[in-house]
């Protein structure tokens, strides 16, 4: 049993290192536009994508193929937010958390016209996972892991130490006095559009290396990837990766007490005991 | 105040009520009405996206194909048909929403090709409802046995079925412990049932797993298996986590066998696995009937070569759907329903492989019997298929190739 447990917990934290990249996508542009944009989603298809042309056709290696997942996904994600979600920007959250669906369907179905359904494969040899005694782990585990860290601390230097990360970090405070202070509010919201989905772009990239690319790649964690960041507190980006480590933890561990068909449950359980107990999440502030 | 007390119903009110409930029937959609006029409107609910996309597609166009010949020949009934398609994207709540368009707006006698049993299972009751043929593939033994008063037949072999070809797959490489890995689906517990009925009376171990097909990894579920380390592994889901499942059971080392249904071991699998993880995983592939003439015929017509089972079964639903309307002489769900063994159990009957001859013979007041392009076409009672032949392919340097057991 205390095998299981260690697997589960390593599983368990590989998985939630990855799901708190798009996690921090979708807090980043909540804490700026103060919506939930579910075309997060199609988003980390497009990053997935854009990393298989660049691995395919261009030979590139996986971690330099990241780069482009994330100019792709964030250079599409200011786009169709500039055309399809910020004409409604006056609209009430829900709409536009409806209208960010909406532009999900939308890409994924673009993604489906340029590239098919049919699931493709990065163009990098298949490891074996490494044996330590009774546990095992995947060298693409650990490498998808590593990206994930490294992504996480550039993007916590960046909105910590850079004039630019930290007019973002005040028009999320304060969008008002953001303003009054000369911070261009338009400039700041294309920015966390562009990191927020760039960063979702990567973490599909990251699971597709893990599995495989389809359209719906990133639909088919968008629940986890939700309620980490519920979990974590929307806006607060630790928050996230805490919500997607405690999610991915949450989701392995059930397996000790629960059928494996219960791990989609796990999500909707964490948002309902967040939002019932603490709706401000772990980590993010009062209302 | 309004007075409660009194009658607020006037002469006007009356006439109006009375005027509405005698025009209703000509204003409301009606149910179960068969299609008079205009062109006879039959339909395909397909796969067109997600886990079934690698047949949708080709569906499409056998049902496009034999509507095409009979439009050209003059249509049926004196009318033309009209072909519509919907993309069921392998989802039941996709699936119930665009059946519920062709019902309702589009009035179509049949819904053809519903390939996922999650679909088939949420779709039954909607046709069964509105009097409207349902002529499938998906092999939930569950769903032949919904009270659907003869508006389904499938063509698939039910899953109970094809769970004892697995069965007897593991028999036959003599395991000792054979491992049941399917997602939840509407067939995964007759499945199990059925494999475990055949297996453990020959002395073969079977743990089974359900897991949950909408996650990304299945890594811990494998652990599972490897620790069970079972000689043959089945991998029961469709194509998009028979991928997953298949790289990580490779990344575990494991080194049983392992086998699948042939819907989830196609050559996008292999694609989507690798070469690696996909080599020498074996599949169950309800076996197209290569020898009839239905098939050369389809081949011909599909200008392709290599035909899988599920071209051949849409093929066979467009022409057991048109001829069983003009056996009919009337285009409409319940129609089909009460003709469709007249036309395709009647061994008696002279043998078509193709609507076109078929209807002649109709015409000329000949009983005839279909024989069609994935099979005899004959059927039970609550609608399963009566006669199948399977065979086993296996993934070999890239390519799935028949083998024996």
């Amino acid at each position: 049993v205390l095998d299981k447990l260690i697997q589960l917990t390593v599983n368990g934290v590989m998985a939630g290192a990855v799901l708190a990249l798009p996690a921090i996508g979708l807090t980043t542009i909540f804490a700026v536009l103060r919506f939930v944009d579910f075309a997060v989603a199609g988003h980390m298809a497009v990053g997935a994508y854009a990393g298989y042309m660049l691995n395919n056709a261009f030979g590139m290696p996986p971690w330099a193929a990241i780069m482009g997942a994330f100019i792709a996904a964030g250079a599409v994600g200011i786009g169709t937010d500039h055309l399809a979600l910020k004409p409604l920007r006056r609209s009430t959250a829900l709409t536009l958390a409806i209208a960010s669906i909406a532009l999900n369907i939308v890409v994924e179905s673009a993604l489906r016209v340029a590239y098919g359904s049919a699931p493709r494969d990065f163009d990098i040899p298949l490891q074996r996972d490494w044996s330590f005694g009774g546990l095992h782990l995947g060298p693409q585990q650990v490498e998808n892991a590593a990206i994930a860290i490294v992504v996480m601390a550039v993007l916590f230097l960046f909105l910590t130490f850079t004039a630019t990360g930290k007019a973002m970090r005040a028009v999320a405070d304060n969008p008002i006095l953001a303003d009054s202070k000369g911070i261009d509010p338009d400039r700041m919201t294309r920015l966390a559009l562009g990191i927020g989905m760039g960063v979702a772009g990567i973490g599909g990239m990251l699971v597709a290396l893990d599995t495989a690319i389809d359209p719906a790649v990133g639909f088919r964690s968008i629940l986890s990837v939700f309620a980490a960041a519920v979990l974590g507190g929307l806006g607060s980006i630790p928050g996230a990766v805490v919500g997607g480590i405690v999610i991915g933890l949450a989701e392995e561990l059930s397996l000790l007490g629960l059928p494996s068909t219960y791990k989609s449950g796990i999500g909707f359980l964490a948002i309902l005991i967040i939002l019932t107990l603490r709706p401000r999440g772990l980590l993010g502030r009062p209302a | 105040m309004r007075n409660f007390t009194k009658s607020t119903v006037t002469r006007r009110h009356a006439l109006l009520g009375a005027a509405t409930v005698l025009t209703a029937p000509v204003i409301l959609p009606t149910r179960g009405f068969g299609q008079a006029s205009g062109p006879i409107r039959i339909a395909g609910l397909l796969p067109l996206t997600g886990g079934g996309s690698s047949f949708g597609p080709n569906m499409r166009a056998a049902h496009h194909a034999v509507v095409d010949e009979v439009n050209g020949a003059g249509g049926l009934l004196g009318r033309k048909i009209e072909y519509l398609v919907e993309d069921d994207q392998t989802n039941p709540e996709a699936g119930t929403r665009a059946a519920t368009k062709l019902i309702d707006v589009d009035k179509v006698s049949a819904i053809m090709s519903v390939w996922a049993s999650s679909v088939g299972s949420a779709v039954l009751p909607l046709c069964w409802e509105n009097h409207v043929m349902m002529l499938a593939i998906a092999a939930a033994d569950s769903i032949a046995l919904l009270p659907h008063q003869g508006y389904f037949v499938r063509t698939q072999p039910h899953t109970e079925l094809q769970g004892a070809q697995f069965a007897a797959f593991a028999i036959a490489q003599k395991a000792k412990h054979l491992f049941v890995l399917m997602p939840q689906t509407p067939f995964t517990d007759s499945v199990m049932k059925g494999v475990k009925d055949l297996c453990e009376p020959k002395g073969v171990k079977v743990s089974t797993l359900v897991y949950d097909a909408k996650k990304t990894s299945f890594r811990s579920e494998i652990d599972e298996v490897m620790r069970a380390a079972p000689d043959v592994l089945m991998m029961g889901g469709y194509q998009p986590d028979d991928i997953v499942v298949a790289k990580d059971v490779f990344r575990a080392n494991y080194k049983g066998k392992i086998i699948g249904f042939a819907y989830g071991i196609t050559p996008q699998f292999v694609e989507g696995a690798g070469k690696e993880a996909a080599d020498g995983i074996y599949s169950i592939e309800p076996v197209p009937s290569a020898s009839s003439s239905a098939f050369a015929r389809l081949k011909k017509l599909m200008k392709k070569e290599d035909l899988d089972t599920y071209i051949c079964q849409a093929y066979d639903h467009a022409n057991l759907a048109i001829l069983s309307i003009a056996k009919a002489g009337e285009a409409s769900g319940t129609a089909i329903r009460d003709n469709i063994r007249k036309i395709s159990n009647n061994d008696a009957g002279m043998h078509v492989d193709n609507a076109l001859d078929g209807l002649k013979a109709l015409a000329a007041g000949k009983e005839i019997k279909y024989d069609g392009a994935s099979g005899p076409c004959k059927f039970s009672e609550i609608g399963n298929i009566l006669s199948v032949t399977f065979r086993i392919n296996q993934v070999q340097g890239g390519k799935i190739v028949e083998v024996k057991a």
